[in-house]
């Protein structure tokens, strides 16, 4: 009896548990029905509110995208105008530099003669140096250089440089033989060892050389400035190399307000006529070593023909008999004959008047004659007929 | 932007200009290398005179064989007479030159001086 109770009651009782965990999973799945409808509406509210974004984020991309380049176009017009307006002026300048320059040419062998000279060289040294200034900006604006049209040994071109910076003194230039370069070339190469030499006076010390030497490599002609000042940190070798490879120009407003457009100008002239600079050598007092690299259609190994302004004075005086080969200097001057017997004042054994005369000098003999007089006269220590007796 | 039709400069003056051919050296005295000055070259300066300017181994190659005046040399190099005499002070300073200053002036030799050895010249010559 109390045994078939007690199997009720374990029948109801498993009657019930599975009533319970039938009650159970039905519920479970019920929730886990609503819990995946949630979950997709939420993922498809995300997915929505994603897309809104993306598209809010690519509008606000291309606001500004759009505003950049508003900006831009402005700043290139800005650049543009300031580039005309300056590059008008700077014309102007360049241009009254270059009357200056001549008038004080002028002017110089006017008064060469004269104390004044010290002066208006002094003057014509601060003119070059504007004259560089004017130049500089004129290629910053995108102005034409100064065109020479003669060629000039390379030698020379590294002096005009030289005379246009303040400290030209510093510079010491080796002598290179027989290097020109092409009429085309000079007024650029001067324009940028200008900049160059500039640079190296300004980061060194006040009193300490520049040297300049010239090397060819392979095909390719080098002017190499040594400075003796502080090295470049990679930075600013970094940076000044990409200025120099013309790549990348920087805005005028860009420059400062104490404007450094030395490099930038190199950079621009180097690109323009073909040849290339480099700054991230050392040097051998420690410094930074420039070099500026000139391909050969540049430069030739031809002796320079001297100016056109030096045109032989031989016209002025000329005695006949004096124009033999050879009586020309290696520049193309007359050379006076060499006076080779010594001077007598007075013929009076006659042996003087045996060589000396009937040489090529004959003709000049009356000059000649004169000239010994002087010379004899103003030559204490000669020994004179007269000189023992008389005063 | 280079190739508007810009006209460019043309500079026709000297390449280089005088102050760096007289390397900024001040203008000798007045009393120095005047017009009438003769200079020319030592002997055994050839060697030193190839590290010249070409404007001073201009001046070398013409004093080399002899005697010129300091006017004349600016004639033929034609270089400023000024210039022509810095240049002359650097190199006699590098021991490159004789120099030989112009007789003083004459109102230095008394008369009698003078009436002496015009008599000289006379009983030599027979005037």
């Amino acid at each position: 009896m109390s045994q078939d109770a007690l199997i009720w009651c374990l029948v109801a009782i498993a009657v019930i548990a599975i009533a319970a965990v039938v009650a159970l999973t039905l519920r479970n799945s019920a929730l886990g029905a609503k819990k995946r409808e949630a979950e997709a509406a939420l993922a498809q509210r995300l997915r929505y509110t994603e897309g809104e974004l993306g598209r809010m984020q690519a509008e606000l991309q291309r606001v500004r995208d759009e505003q950049d380049g508003v900006i831009g176009e402005a700043e290139q017009a800005a650049e543009e105008s300031t580039k005309a307006v300056l590059k008008g002026a700077a014309r102007f300048l360049q241009s009254l530099a270059a009357e200056q320059t001549a008038l004080l040419d002028e002017v110089q062998r006017k008064y060469g003669g004269h104390s004044v000279l010290s002066d208006l060289m002094d003057v014509n040294h601060a003119n070059a140096q504007m004259a560089r200034k004017a130049q500089g900006i004129a290629v910053m604006c995108g102005a034409p250089l100064g065109r020479r049209n003669q060629p000039a040994s390379v030698y020379d071109v590294v002096r005009s440089a030289q005379s246009q910076i303040r400290n030209f003194h510093r510079v010491e230039i080796m002598q290179p033989s027989g290097i020109a370069l092409k009429a085309s070339a000079v007024a650029p190469v001067a324009l940028a060892v200008a900049e160059l030499l500039d640079n190296a006076a300004s980061f060194s010390q006040a009193e300490a050389p520049i040297e300049v030497t010239f090397q060819r490599v392979q095909k390719n002609l080098c002017i190499i400035i040594d400075d003796a000042g502080v090295s470049m940190s990679d930075e600013d070798r970094q940076a000044a190399t990409a200025l120099l490879s013309g790549d990348e120009v920087p805005r005028l407003s860009q420059l400062g307000t104490q404007p450094k457009f030395g490099f930038p100008v190199v950079g621009l002239i180097a690109r323009q006529y073909g040849f290339k600079v480099d700054v991230t050598g050392v040097s051998r007092y420690g410094g930074v070593r420039a070099v500026v690299l000139l391909p050969e259609e540049l430069w030739t190994m031809e002796e320079t023909p001297p100016p056109a302004s030096e045109v032989p004075v031989s016209s002025i005086r000329r005695v006949e008999g004096r124009e033999q080969a050879g009586a020309r200097t290696m520049h193309g001057l007359p050379k006076r004959g060499a006076r080779k017997s010594p001077i007598a004042s007075v013929p009076s054994d006659g042996s003087a008047s045996g060589g000396q005369a009937a040489g090529p000098r004959r003709a000049g003999g009356g000059l000649g004659a004169f000239q010994r007089g002087t010379l004899t006269g103003r030559d204490l220590d000669a020994p004179t007929p007269e000189g023992s007796e008389g005063a | 932007m280079h190739d508007e039709p810009d006209s460019e400069l043309e500079l026709t003056t000297a390449l280089v200009p005088l102050f760096v051919i007289a390397k900024g050296r001040a203008l000798p005295a007045d009393h120095e290398y005047e017009h009438t000055t003769l200079v020319t070259a030592q002997e055994g300066t050839e060697a030193a005179s190839r590290t010249l300017t070409p404007e001073a181994r201009a001046v070398m190659d013409l004093i080399a064989d002899g005697f010129l005046s300091v006017a004349e040399i600016s004639g033929y190099t034609r270089l400023p007479l000024g210039i022509v005499r810095i240049l002359l002070a650097q190199m006699a300073e590098d021991g490159l030159l004789y120099v030989r200053n112009p007789a003083p002036r004459a109102e230095r030799v008394d008369r009698e001086l003078l009436t002496a050895v015009l008599d000289g010249l006379k009983t030599r010559f027979g005037a």
